[in-house]
């Protein structure tokens, strides 16, 4: 293990990092708000961190990286990025302590969306714009953006980006990692623009719609209003951020194929076809459910029952309405919702629909060698079959999730946490979601968790953007063994 | 530039692994999903499971983008095949194939003109027969290379202690030595590779590399302090394609040679297929029947076998027999490092030659030689200068030759040139060319025509 390559390459993130800080300091210059002098302290301090951690590792001549430091690197740029991201929260005074800047920072990274400021109106426009932002680049993946903006990340850079983004079945756009990275960003770029301008369009100040472009493409849900997007009151705005993010929820391999000119990459693609069914026929029965028992007419139920279906499925976290005031069976969708996810390959988190769809057909197979002892079947997606190591790892990761949410939900529980708020909670933080149930339903937030379940939720977050295996290895010991 | 590579072998990963380094966009096609895993776990370029030869996985690679294709799987029809499919649906790219089957040979010339499939073909068993005679004929030789026809040799070669050069500042060689003139272009320390200037000095145990006209080869060798008698008697163990090659090549030299081979049939074989040569039934690593046929009477020992474990314990055999030339065949590129340490010098390998000749073919501009030199750190390239490059019709300190680089020799008609901060290379020069591997992209830059006609 070449521990000082992993602190030079972190060491470069991080100065990367706080180069793009000088975009909500001028943002803050140009609204002269307080955030300016928070913002000057927090870029220099990043400098300065990114530096000495680059000094650290500079002897370092190592090209190859090997799987074990590709998920070093990873988990470990991801902690020091929420760090960093932090200090801005923390300087201009918005956060009483460490632990709660540190929540909203690593909340904006893993585009969680949960937030522990009450009066977010209040905060200053610059500090809400770095919110967005460290939304947007969390999104795509910060390493992603290092692999495509820094060529020196090219070697080993596979390594960085399986680690990363720990799809099933990995595709790869191009030859070369760095153009994949690249092709990814931009069409990244291109569609949070694409809703700026549909967003502003419709009325909407340019801010606010940045702000929310930013947060909807990564299925972040940080949102620039404490009444989330219920505040605009307008169709138009939750009918296109309904749009935005059901794309974002897509493998965005798919949107560089659709932009190629393949226009029937969705339908083909069969997880593709999975999750737009799921949306649609969710949809429909939460909005039959509330049809009369909360809305009164057909249209209103539908109007909510879709954007909150789609906000929670694709793990964007935004909110129209209270569903904690919801029939139970909706309500319980919705909770089932936060386990599904959005695609493999999307921003979206969650076990992702390729996952449970393998499952699925995992389970049908036993079922049906039960029937045909004798038969020789093969789980196949897309009529390919599924090679065995890649349904293990599946299975694994399934089981893992399951029990880290079992687990921590029994831990937030014992520091005094009522139930239903626990696996709310961590439910919304494992899956990258936001608001959960309980405590911390959608008109609530995070402001009220113990300290302690504050660092333990920030876990579950890391835990649920890295897909759990990038960093749970970090506590096996056999990693750190020579 | 897109490049298809069909086999993830040894040959197909190393090349991958070299195009891929210097930024080209590289894909692999191999049937084996395990191949490609060590693929795709190791180097930055796209895998895709599936036969080479079928039109369905080529179009899948995107044939139709490649500028080349590489086919070099390890059987010689599905090189054909492949070529054939890839040809159909594309038939702007360039295809090379790998065909190793010795029948072939002849027909090499026909192939490139007559099948409008594949542009060219190659075996490596040629180059390594070539190779291993290049190192037989020059004493004391690690690694020989031949450009501009034979005209220019490339030698690279371990400075001895009692060497006159040990200690020796390059800046001062042409005072030291009247007359002939070694030209140093690269020098191996600590598998470190170095390209020397003046204040450099040369140390004992570096691996030096340097160019010479072939005229001047013995006296340069002599500057170095090795000089060997010719050969007459060479042992050969192992009786496979390539040691029945080379026993043919060497029974027209006045050169006698003895061959030994395990295999009864196959020894059968060859004495019928050789005249002169002595046919050994036989283990090579059976010292008992070394010490029979008197090998330390030999001049040159070679282990062909294709097991390398084998010729790497025969060569040591032969070594402590007293035998000062032993050529030993490695397969394994991770064994590389390991055969100066363990005192095995003199190194061949068929899969570093398919390398090297693929390379010559991958390059852009007009290349007309390639070589990668120990470690794969650097390579030789011979070029020819186009009139409409970059590098012609000005001194070539304004050329712009970048970092890493250095043109270590200009062949102008008849005449070999060192070239010098005011040289000014003129169209249809040959130039040579040592670079490290980072540079290599823009050796290229400045090698290539500026506006592509083609």
């Amino acid at each position: 293990m070449h521990w000082r390559h992993v602190l030079k390459v972190v060491g470069v993130l991080t100065i990367a990092l706080a180069c793009t800080m000088i975009i909500p300091l001028l943002v803050g210059v140009y609204y002269h708000d307080r955030s300016v002098l928070p913002f000057g302290m927090a870029l220099a301090a990043s400098l300065a961190g990114g530096t000495a951690l680059f000094l650290a590792g500079r002897t370092d001549r190592t090209e190859f990286v090997s799987q074990r430091e590709g998920m070093a690197i990873v988990a470990l740029g991801w902690t020091v990025a929420g760090v960093f991201g932090a200090l801005p929260f923390y300087f201009e005074g918005e956060c009483p302590t460490f632990v709660d800047a540190l929540f909203e920072s690593v909340s904006g990274f893993t585009t969680t969306g949960a937030s522990v400021l009450t009066d977010i109106e209040a905060v200053s426009r610059g500090l809400l714009l770095w919110r967005s932002l460290i939304q947007w680049l969390g999104g795509m993946g910060i390493i992603v953006l290092g692999i495509a903006i820094l060529p020196f990340l090219g070697v080993g850079g596979m390594q960085l980006y399986k680690a990363e983004v720990p799809t099933p079945v990995p595709d790869k756009l191009q030859p070369r990692i760095r153009d994949t990275a690249m092709i990814l960003w931009k069409v990244y770029a291109l569609i949070t623009a694409a809703e700026v301008v549909a967003l502003w369009a419709g009325g909407m100040s340019l801010y606010d719609a940045v702000n929310h472009a930013m947060t909807t493409l990564p299925t972040g849900g940080f949102s620039t209003k404490n009444a989330s997007v219920a505040q605009f009151g307008s169709l138009y705005f939750d009918l296109v951020i309904s749009f935005f993010m059901v794309l974002a929820g897509i493998n965005f391999s798919l949107h560089y194929q659709m932009l190629r000119g393949q226009t029937l990459a969705f339908w083909r693609d069969s997880e593709c076809r999975f999750f737009l069914g799921a949306v649609l026929v969710l949809t429909l029965v939460v909005s039959f459910d509330i049809w009369g028992s909360i809305y009164a007419t057909i249209g209103e139920s539908l109007r909510y029952g879709l954007f909150q279906v789609v906000s929670i499925v694709t793990t964007t976290g935004y909110a129209t309405a209270d569903y904690e005031r919801w029939p139970a069976m909706s309500q319980l969708i919705l909770l089932l919702c936060m386990f599904l996810g959005a695609s493999a390959g999307s921003t979206g988190g969650g076990m992702k629909c390729l996952r449970i769809m393998l499952c699925f057909k995992f389970c049908y197979k036993e079922l049906f060698s039960l029937i045909h002892p004798r038969a020789v079947t093969h789980v196949k997606i897309a009529g390919k079959g599924v090679p065995d190591d890649v349904l293990r790892s599946v299975l694994g990761f399934l089981a893992l999730y399951m029990g880290l949410f079992g687990l921590c939900s029994v831990l937030l529980a014992g520091m005094g946490v009522d139930m239903t708020t626990a696996f709310g909670a961590v439910a919304a933080t494992l899956g990258n979601i936001g608001p959960g149930f309980g405590m911390v339903g959608p008109v609530e937030n995070y402001a009220l968790i113990p300290g302690l379940g504050k660092w333990l939720l920030i876990w579950c977050m890391l835990l649920g953007r890295l897909e759990i295996y990038t960093l749970i290895i970090l506590l096996v010991p056999e990693f750190y063994r020579k | 530039m897109k490049v298809i590579i069909i086999g993830a072998g040894e040959v197909g990963f190393h090349i991958a692994s070299h195009l891929s380094r210097e930024n080209k966009n590289v894909i692999v096609v191999d049937r084996n999903p395990e191949a490609l895993r060590r693929v795709s776990d190791n180097l930055d370029v796209q895998v895709l499971q599936g036969s080479g030869s079928s039109p369905v996985v080529l179009e899948e690679a995107g044939i139709g983008s490649a500028e080349i294709m590489l086919a070099v799987t390890n059987s010689d029809e599905a090189n054909l095949v492949a070529c054939l499919a890839a040809d159909i649906i594309s038939p702007s790219t360039k295809k090379l194939a790998r065909l190793r089957n010795a029948d072939y040979d002849d027909y090499h010339e026909t192939f490139r003109e007559k099948a409008p499939h594949i542009d060219t073909v190659i075996n490596p068993d040629i180059e390594v027969v070539k190779t291993i005679y290049r190192m037989m004929k020059v004493p004391g030789a690690v690694d020989v290379g031949e450009f501009a026809d034979g005209r220019i040799m490339f030698v690279g070669l371990y400075l001895d202690e009692h060497s006159p050069l040990n200690h020796v500042k390059l800046i001062d060689l042409p005072a030291k030595l009247k007359g002939v003139r070694p030209l140093i272009a690269a020098i191996m320390r600590d598998e470190e590779l170095i390209i020397p200037r003046g204040r450099d000095r040369l140390m004992a145990g570096d691996l030096v590399y340097y160019i010479t006209a072939r005229e001047q080869l013995q006296e340069t060798l002599a500057v170095f302090g090795k000089q060997e008698p010719p050969l007459k008697r060479v042992l050969i163990i192992g009786g496979g394609r390539i040691g029945y090659r080379l026993a043919a090549v060497l029974e027209s030299q006045p050169i006698a040679c003895k061959i030994i081979e395990r295999n009864s049939e196959k020894c059968d074989r060859l004495a019928e297929r050789l005249n002169k040569a002595v046919v050994l039934h036989g283990d090579g690593s059976d010292q008992g029947l070394l010490a029979e046929e008197n090998v330390g009477g030999m001049d040159a020992v070679v282990t062909l076998t294709n097991d390398e474990e084998t010729n790497i314990i025969a060569s040591l055999l032969a070594r402590r027999m007293g035998i000062r030339k032993c050529i030993t065949r490695i397969s394994k590129f991770s064994y590389f490092p390991l055969m100066s340490t363990i005192g095995i010098d003199q190194v061949v390998s068929p899969r570093l030659s398919a390398i090297n000749s693929i390379l010559q073919h991958v390059r852009r501009g007009k290349v007309l030689s390639a070589m990668s030199i120990k470690g794969e750190q650097a390579e030789i390239l011979e070029a020819m200068a186009m009139a409409t490059s970059a590098i012609v019709s000005k001194p070539l300190r304004n050329v712009g030759v970048p970092r890493g680089a250095l043109v270590a020799a200009v062949i102008r008609k008849e005449r070999i040139i060192i070239p010098s901060g005011d040289t000014v290379i003129e169209p249809d020069d040959r130039i040579i060319i040592v670079a490290r591997r980072e540079a290599i992209q823009q050796v290229e830059k400045i090698l290539a025509v500026k506006l592509e006609f083609f």
